[in-house]
């Protein structure tokens, strides 16, 4: 039996690597990537303290939800990546500076 | 008072107000509707005044010697004070009103034949046009106000008419001087008016000089002191008007004008205005003041004539001999000869006028020579005439008896006059002291100087050799009176000088019919002197023989032509050159200072606030600019500097922001960590 705080481990592990894919890769998708992983490391988080309500599942259950809005926001990420290098002709966020002053 | 008119009375009334409208009607036609230069103009004028002279003539035979006639209306009212204006038709109003048409109609039928080819034709009639309708209506008005209203207008014709010839630098100067002469005299007359005014409440003039009047009653009982100053004003308003000493000198100057508004304004009508003026207000008059009149009249009278002794001009002679004779009628209203002073005047308004007239004819004369032979000589200095008797035959005889008229020869009408006011001078200063008889004798003086200077003209203009070289008679063939014109209406003035007009017997001026006319405000006297007229017409030739053997003989030499009394008569008694050096020095040394003082201690004054309003408003600028500038201008660089900064976040890179995010999460944990 594995115990709690090998996951949150895991957890943490994964959420810092997402951290920091999403804040040194010049890639869009591969921060979306970041993004999913930091989703998937909360979703373990979820998982992980499901175990103590045997009763409801709530944590499973609330996991699921969370997996489907991931997927969701996956697909709204991915539009705007599109729309984003029709418009710039790139998908380096930093090059993608229109939203200073 | 009153009376129910009739209504034949009306119409007369009504004929005498278009008697006076009618000149005006042609000066408003004149000014704006006749053409300039039209020969209509003059018609127009001439038919308007002959038409005021026909009226006039039938309204002075209904009102003469009748009850005068009186009309009125509520002019305007003031609280509960009512001014009234109206007509007052009296023997001394339709008398005025028919000589001065009677003066006007020829003076216009000559002008319009004098005035030929003037540039400005049409407006010498205008301006004729509207002298003769305020001086009508002067004559006329029962209300003092409208009377002074006419007064200024009269003067202000006259004065428009003295500088006729504006381009002329003499003749501006004339009739400013004019101007201001009479303003003096204007602003006593106003003075007068108020002054009546307070003392009676009203402005009608037939209420305070009527029969019955109050000034009647209030001279006969005490004479108080305000009544003599008002009657004293009213006597300087009529000295300034009718150019009596001290303010005549506008008078001889005034002769810029042309010479026929010489003859209608400057000798027969406006100037004896003065004179009517103190027949209106006769009433007023105490002892004391027609005293004062007696003395100005004299001196003045016997002033003028020794001035025009000396005059080369043949214009300021005639107009120091006007000056001479209203001093006359003047000391005929003050001794109280009432009767004698109009008839003087109306005699003295046709020889005077008629020798105005010559005196127009003979310069106009001059100038044609002057022009033929190319001289340059003044047309008007009396010593380059000469022997015109046989160029000018009909001015020759018509001037003879305009001259012998003003010396008061018998069979002319001045004698009529003139021997009135001589007898009842005498008869005034009888049993009153040996002063007061000095002015009877002034006038008999007067009378022999005035025979003296009026000889000289008629013989150094009509008789001997031209004083001009090379010139006579026989040379100068063609006659220059071809212009019925011009000389019909000297005959017919020279006609209204002689006696039968006035009075059938011509030795006796009580039976004469003005004289008749007035009797009941004479005093009545005793002619004492029937002796005094004869004397003095014998004298009187005399003297003009005398003038005959100096001038035409040149016989006697003992007339000095030069001598203290010659230098005094030839510069006008210094009249003039006292006003200049003395008054008019004043009145700029006065300006001078008034202008030093605006210029130095006003302006200083005014240039000081202004200096100090700069300085502090250079202050307040300075603050303005550095301080309140400065805090607002501190206030947005640290705004502008404080955005800057802040502006220096905003990368646009997302994971820039995540990265601060992060960060500050982080330290936010950290710290809550440690603190």
């Amino acid at each position: 039996m594995s115990m709690l705080s090998d996951f949150m481990f895991i957890s943490a592990g994964l959420f810092c690597i997402g951290i920091y894919i999403v804040l040194s890769k010049r890639n869009a998708i591969q921060i979306l990537i970041g993004i999913e992983l930091m989703i998937n490391a909360a979703i373990l988080n979820l998982v992980a303290f499901g175990k103590y309500d045997d009763l409801a599942n709530s944590g499973q259950v609330f996991a699921l939800f969370a997996i489907v809005l991931a997927a969701a926001a996956v697909a709204v990420a991915l539009a705007i990546i599109l729309n984003v290098y029709r418009q710039y002709k790139t998908i380096d966020p930093a090059k993608v500076e229109r939203l200073k002053d | 008072m009153e009376t129910v008119l009739t209504h034949s009375d009306i119409s007369v009334i009504q004929l005498a107000v278009t008697a006076v409208v009618l000149p005006f009607v042609a000066f408003l036609l004149n000014l704006f509707i006749v053409p300039r230069q039209s020969k209509l103009s003059g018609v127009l004028s001439g038919l308007a005044i002959g038409a005021s002279l026909a009226l006039s003539v039938f309204v002075f035979f209904e009102v003469w010697n009748q009850p005068a006639l009186h009309v009125q209306q509520i002019w305007f009212t003031v609280g509960s004070t009512q001014i009234r204006l109206g007509i007052w038709l009296n023997n001394l109003s339709v008398l005025m009103l028919l000589l001065v048409s009677a003066i006007a109609l020829p003076v216009h039928v000559y002008s319009i034949a004098y005035m030929k080819g003037d540039n400005h034709y049409t407006r010498y009639f205008a301006y004729l046009s509207l002298f003769c309708f305020a001086m009508l209506a002067l004559v006329v008005v029962d209300n003092l106000l409208l009377l002074y209203a006419f007064w200024e207008m009269v003067g202000f014709a006259s004065y428009l008419l003295i500088g006729f010839w504006f381009t002329r630098e003499k003749a501006i100067q004339a009739n400013k001087k004019a101007f201001l002469m009479n303003r003096i005299g204007d602003v006593a007359l106003l003075t007068g008016i108020m002054l009546v005014y307070t003392h009676y409440d009203t402005f009608d003039i037939v209420t305070l000089f009527g029969d019955h009047s109050l000034a009647t009653a209030a001279a006969t009982a005490t004479a108080t002191k305000s009544v003599t100053i008002a009657g004293l004003c009213f006597l300087a308003g009529a000295v300034a008007k009718s150019a009596q000493f001290p303010l005549h000198t506008w008078l001889p100057d005034a002769m810029e004008g042309p010479t026929s508004v010489s003859a209608l304004i400057h000798a027969a009508t406006m100037v004896a205005a003065g004179i009517f003026l103190l027949g209106r207000v006769y009433p007023l008059f105490n002892t004391e003041v027609l005293t004062v009149i007696a003395i100005v009249g004299c001196f003045t009278a016997f002033m003028a004539a020794t001035i025009a002794l000396t005059q080369t001009d043949l214009k300021r002679i005639l107009a120091y001999s006007t000056i001479s004779q209203l001093g006359y009628m003047m000391m005929a209203m003050g001794i109280g000869a009432y009767s004698s002073a109009l008839f003087h005047l109306a005699t003295h308004a046709f020889f005077k006028c008629l020798l105005f007239l010559a005196a127009g004819v003979i310069i106009h004369e001059m100038q044609h020579l002057k022009r033929k032979h190319r001289l340059h000589i003044d047309a008007q200095n009396i010593n380059n005439m000469g022997g015109l008797r046989k160029i000018m035959p009909v001015t020759f005889i018509t001037c003879c008896v305009a001259a012998l008229a003003l010396i008061g020869f018998p069979l002319t009408a001045g004698c009529l006059s003139k021997d009135g006011i001589l007898i009842q001078g005498f008869a005034w200063a009888e049993g009153k002291g040996w002063a007061y008889s000095i002015i009877p004798i002034g006038a008999v003086l007067t009378s022999l100087l005035t025979a003296f200077y009026i000889g000289r003209l008629m013989f150094k203009v009509f008789f001997g050799e031209s004083g001009l070289e090379g010139i006579s008679a026989d040379s100068e063939p063609e006659a220059h009176e071809e212009n019925p014109l011009l000389y019909l209406p000297m005959i017919l003035l020279a006609l209204g000088s002689l006696f039968p007009l006035f009075s059938l017997n011509p030795l006796k001026f009580e039976s004469a019919w003005i004289v008749k006319g007035f009797a009941d405000m004479v005093n009545k006297t005793e002619s004492s002197g029937e002796l005094v007229p004869f004397l003095i017409s014998a004298l009187s030739v005399c003297v003009v023989l005398i003038a005959y053997g100096v001038y035409v003989r040149q016989k006697l030499q003992w007339l000095k032509f030069k001598g203290v009394l010659f230098n005094m008569s030839y510069n006008q008694w210094y009249i003039d050159t006292f006003y200049n050096g003395i008054i008019v020095r004043a009145v700029v040394g006065l300006s001078r200072a008034a202008s030093w003082f605006d210029t130095y201690v006003i302006d200083g004054i005014v240039k000081l606030i202004a200096g100090t309003g700069l300085v502090l408003s250079r202050i307040s600028a300075w603050i303005d600019r550095y301080i309140i500038d400065g805090i607002i201008h501190s206030i947005t660089y640290f705004v502008k500097q404080a955005g800057n900064f802040i502006r220096g976040f905003q990368t646009g890179r997302v994971q820039g922001y995540l990265f601060t995010m992060l960060i500050i999460v982080l330290a936010l944990y950290i710290l809550k960590t440690f603190i």
